[in-house]
Formats: structure tokens, sequence, C-alpha cells
């Protein structure tokens, strides 16, 4: 199924649509009030856009001064090429550790790479800490939304599903309730943990640290109780030197929920005494988007889900539409580079408005990435023959004012006079659940010679 | 394995090198009271904060706000509640049922109510998230405006492990309903003295 079909069935519920898209809509605004909030904000998206396009200009380097200097402090570092070295490797340190219960915080890369499948079927207990992961979890549903997992699901599903998985009392989705019963299942799940995987948030070169950021205090809870703290990071996720955290703490939060910073940004710099810290290095398709030159900087991504919250269509067709690891604008240009006929449909799930690029931190031009995706698609992969056939009529009328002028009068009749099985037909998709404008005598151009005359 | 793959591939498709922006931290500057800047974004960030006249008064005031903790971990020579102590043969899980953690901040950030701390401060890492409520007293005069400044001041610190802490755990993963109170600690609580 493409987007539009996906699209369609989340659209099938009005009141959860409606909800979701105000939902969405609220945090943005939240992102507005935090942003105008800051002297010099401009400044801080330029300067976040030149870090990073300096970090994929130097990568390799900056790679090398990371593992040199971690493995300084004590951390082992792995790298992985793709995702199912990834997951070879998390398997064999969990086997050396004898391990038999794991613990993970929010990591899109191991989304990315299917680990909670993999894992579980080698036999390890796999539990998600962060609220909305472990939610999506237990529904065996995937994130619909990087930064809030479970934004799809109502309420009440909540109470439902906890009262399966958790033995919960009926609350009518009692929020406080439901969260506080999460947080004593997974006290004992961290207590209990043999081994902590977290994403990484930032890794800086200079000092061969890492940081990662949540408002839960579900990655410290697990990195600190297990005695092996494994760390996953996409090689995109380096920064040169530490105090450009000032840059991106500074944006982060600010524009993923509004919030001025995470509750937590910790930072990770040596194993304690008698604990292990791994971290693994994934390229996973990364180095191939490197060599694009047109698509090179959606790799500045720092992942706060701002363009996801702005987009007229996410919010109106929710994260699973998208059926991709990351949804939205970012992901409509992040996926095509990974399987070009799977996400074909993507780049069109935009009405190029713009405002991703405009809400984006690091200053990703989304919205012209999603036009360049669009030509090659239309070049590489098969369009729908009504599509197809669609675009080469209107770029005839286009070229032709004498056809176009032809076309507009006609299409103003139809609409007029045609019977509305004929209007509304299947091959109208802008008749599709809602009325057309009625129809007033004239057009532009009659209208415009007119008061020019006078 | 995967290393030099990985590192060839980026050297064969990298782009010429850009050079790295310097920071001019004075374009972020801002002519604002500090300690009245961060007193505001504290409550904002879902923490508390009380200043108090005299050091003398810290017991006081936790005791009135805390009264039924009585497992408290106090990691600071101004306060002398403590009634569990810690050493270097405390394992993290020892302290499931710490009702309460007393810590010293290094300092504030004004325009975000973060604190930083460090592992030297509360010496288990797990103390600040683990603890049931977490306190933390901080110098009027150690506030900083922001992120940028933080970081300076941490430059020439022992990096081992250490984290700014910004108001107490809390989500919103259910229809985006604040709640305050996820994983880690259920309050925090600011001190000025």
């Amino acid at each position: 199924m493409n987007h539009a079909q996906k699209a369609e069935i989340f659209n099938k519920n009005e009141a959860k649509v409606n909800w979701h898209d105000k939902a969405l809509w609220y945090v943005r605004e939240k992102r507005d009030n935090a942003a105008h909030g800051v002297k010099g904000w401009e400044q801080l998206r330029d300067l976040a856009s030149g870090v990073k396009a300096h970090v994929l200009s130097n990568l390799d380097e900056l790679l090398i001064e990371f593992e040199t200097n971690a493995q300084k402090n004590g951390i082992t570092v792995h790298w992985a090429s793709n995702a199912e070295e990834h997951n070879k490797i998390i398997n064999k340190i969990l086997t050396e550790k004898n391990a038999k219960k794991v613990v993970k915080s929010k990591s899109m890369l191991t989304e990315e790479c299917h680990l909670n499948p993999y894992l579980e079927s080698k036999g390890f207990e796999v539990v998600d800490t962060d609220l909305g992961e472990y939610i999506v979890q237990i529904a065996k549903e995937t994130p619909s939304h990087i930064v809030l997992p479970a934004i799809h699901k109502t309420k009440e599903e909540v109470d439902t599903l906890f009262q399966e998985h958790l033995g919960t009392k009926p609350s009518d989705g009692n929020p406080e309730y439901l969260t506080n019963e999460a947080r004593k299942h997974l006290r004992t799940k961290f207590l209990t943990a043999d081994v902590a995987i977290t994403g990484v948030n930032f890794a800086i070169a200079e000092t061969g640290g890492f940081v990662v950021c949540t408002n839960e205090g579900n990655a410290d809870m697990g990195a600190h109780l297990a005695k092996t703290h494994i760390a996953c990071m996409g090689i995109e996720k380096l920064i040169p030197k530490e105090a450009h955290l000032g840059i991106f703490l500074r944006l982060l939060a600010r524009s993923a929920t509004g919030q001025p910073i995470t509750t937590y940004s910790s930072h990770f710099n040596k194993p304690t005494e008698g604990s292990e810290m791994h971290i693994v290095i994934v390229d996973n398709g990364r180095t191939e988007q490197l060599s694009r030159e047109d698509f090179r900087s959606s790799l500045h991504c720092i992942r706060c889900g701002a363009c996801m919250n702005t987009c007229p269509i996410y919010r109106r067709s929710g994260g699973h539409s998208y059926d991709a690891t990351i949804p939205g604008p970012i992901g409509s240009i992040l996926s095509p580079g990974k399987d070009l006929t799977k996400h074909s449909s993507l780049p069109f799930a935009s009405t190029l408005c713009g405002s991703c690029s405009n809400v984006c931190p690091v200053k990703i031009n989304i919205h012209e990435q999603l036009y360049k995706w669009r030509q090659i698609i239309t070049k590489d992969v098969e369009q729908p023959v009504v599509k197809k056939t669609i675009l080469k009529m209107t770029g005839k009328v286009f070229s032709k004012p004498k056809f176009y002028g032809l076309a507009g009068r006609s299409v103003r009749f139809m609409l007029k006079y045609a019977p509305r099985f004929l209007v509304y037909s299947k091959l109208n998709a802008w008749g599709k659940a809602r009325e057309l404008p009625q129809i007033k005598n004239g057009n532009f151009d009659q209208w415009y010679k007119e008061k020019r005359s006078k | 394995m995967g290393r030099e793959e990985i590192l060839n591939s980026v050297r064969k498709n990298k782009p010429e090198l850009l050079p790295l922006p310097e920071i001019n931290a004075d374009l972020f500057n801002e002519d604002i009271d500090l300690l009245s800047g961060f007193k505001e974004k504290v409550p904002l960030v879902g923490g508390t904060i009380k200043q108090l006249t005299s050091p003398k008064d810290i017991d006081n005031e936790i005791t009135m706000m805390y009264p039924n903790a009585t497992n408290i971990v106090n990691r600071t020579q101004v306060s002398s509640l403590g009634t569990v102590s810690i050493s270097d043969k405390t394992q993290p899980k020892d302290l499931e049922d710490v009702d309460l953690a007393i810590l010293r901040g290094t300092f504030g950030v004004a325009e975000n109510g973060a604190i930083w701390i460090s592992e030297e401060q509360f010496y288990i890492r797990a103390l600040p998230f683990i603890t049931n409520d977490l306190l933390i007293i901080l110098d009027k005069k150690d506030i900083c405006q922001n992120l940028h400044e933080a970081y300076e001041l941490i430059s020439k610190r022992k990096r081992t492990f250490g984290l700014f802490i910004s108001g107490p755990s809390k989500t919103a993963d259910i229809e985006q309903c604040l709640v305050i109170g996820a994983q880690g600690a259920l309050s925090l609580t600011v001190l000025l003295i």
C-alpha cells in the first residue's frame, strides 16, 4: 500500500484524526513560543547547520578522533556497516555477558535495525522503557512519531492495553494512574536488567564522550543500574567539540516539545569501576546518502520531530501511513535513499509548503529535497497510469494559452451543469470527501481585463 | 569488519572540507538578571525553588517539605539530615528505597532552569534518578546565563559522568497529558542559599 492508501485508513476515524492534527499543532505552537524567546535563534540554526556540514565533510577524521578518545576512557568501540552487523554485535556482547534481560531507552537506530525482534528470536527479554515506546511495544506496533511514539493511541486504548499486560484497574484512561503503574512495573525491570541499551543524541569527537537526552529518566535508570551499557549511534551523530553541545542542546528540546531543555541531558564519558560501556557506530546506508549531493544534508537531522508536528500531511495522515522507521517530512527524504521502490510514494506526501524547512533547527531544505526525489522517482519508478495520463494532459493544456482557456471554460461548465455522479466520480480526487466550490460566471482573465479597461 | 569499510566509504563519498563555524557568544548575550531568570524557569520545568535567608534554615526547610522522608542520602556539608550512607561498596540497586537525596549543584543555567551536577556530587550514578525525591542546594551566585557559558564552566572538569538536570522526571506520552514523575525522581526542589 502506498502512503495515500494508508492515510485513508487512518482517516476513517475522523474524531481521532482531528485530535491528532490539533495535538501536534499545539506542540508546534509551543515550539514557536520557545524559539521566539531565544535571542539569536536564527544564528543558532545557522551555526548548527554549519557545524553539521563541517562534520559531514570531515567525518572520517572525526570518527577516528572519537574512537581514540572513547577508548582512552575505557569505552569499547564497535563498528557496524549495516543493521545485520549491528544486531550481531549486540547479540555477541549479550552472550558474552551471559545476559538474559535487556532494558532499552529510545533509539530510532535500533528501530531501524529491527533489534527487538532479532533479540527476542535469540531468547532475550527486551523491554522498551520510554513510556510511549513501552505502549507501542506491548501493542505490538511501531512508533508513529520519533519523539511522541504513541501519539496515535487514545488514552482509552492505553487503558485497555495496561489492563491486559499490567493487570491495572479500568480508569477511563487516567494518565496519572497509568503512568504511575508503568513506573512501578518498569522499576522492577530496571532493577533486574543485565544490560541497558540506549541511543546517542550527540557524540563528541574531542572528548570521546556522548550525550543522551530524556525527560523520563529512563535512559539513566537503565544505564546506571545495569552492569553493561551499550549505546548505539549512527555515524552522523558526531560533533567536533563539547562546546558545540551549547548550540545543539539549546535547539533540540525547544524544537521538539517547546521545553527549554530536556529534563536530563546526561554526559557519559567513562564507565564506573566494575561496569562496561560499549558504543556501536553504525553506517546502514548513511555513507551512501553522504554521496548524494542533493540529499546529503538530510544527515544533519538531530531527530527533534519539529517537521512532523508542523506538516499538514503528517498531522492528518498519521505516522504509520509512511510505513518507515522515520515518518514525516524528514523520513520522506531519508527513506527513498534506502529503498526507492518501497518508499516511492513518500516524497509525494507533501504539499511542498516548506513549513518543515522553516522549523528545522539544523536548516535542512526538506521541501526542496522532497521535490528533487520526485524528479528521480518519476523517472525510475513506474507511476500509476491515471496519474501519468492526467499529468501529460495537464502539461499540454498549460503549454497552450488557448487550450487552457477552453479547458477552464469547460470545467466551469461541467461543475455547473454536469450531474453529481460525474463531477464526484473516482477520476476527480478533488471531489473526494468534500464539496467543490460554487462556480461563478466569468473567470480571472475576464475580470482582470475588465478592471484594466476601466 | 565494519570499521575500514565505513571509513573508506566516508572518504569516497564526503564533500570537500567545509570550515567549522566559530561560536560568537556575544550574539546570544542578553541583559537579564540571572537570579530572577533562573527562579522563573525552575517552576516552568516542573521544579520547586526556594531562596533561604540563612544556610541554618536548610534542615528545617527540608523537614517541612519532605516530612515523610526517612531514607535520606545527604551528599552535602550544609545539611545533617542524612540517614543512609553510601560508599564505594554501595551497589546502585541498594538505593531502591531512598526517599530523598540531597545534593549540591555546581551551577544553574538561567535560560532553562537546568543545574549541572556531576558524579563527585552524587557518587553513585543512579542516585539522582532512583531516589523518590531530589533536592539540590545551589549557591545563588552560581548561575550563568546560557548553555554557551555553561560549557565554558565545565570545560576543565574531570570527565566521568555528569548531567544538566531540569525539573523532575516527566512524560506526556499518554494523549499529550503532562504527568510529573515518570521513571526518575518524582520531584525536584532547588534551595538557593
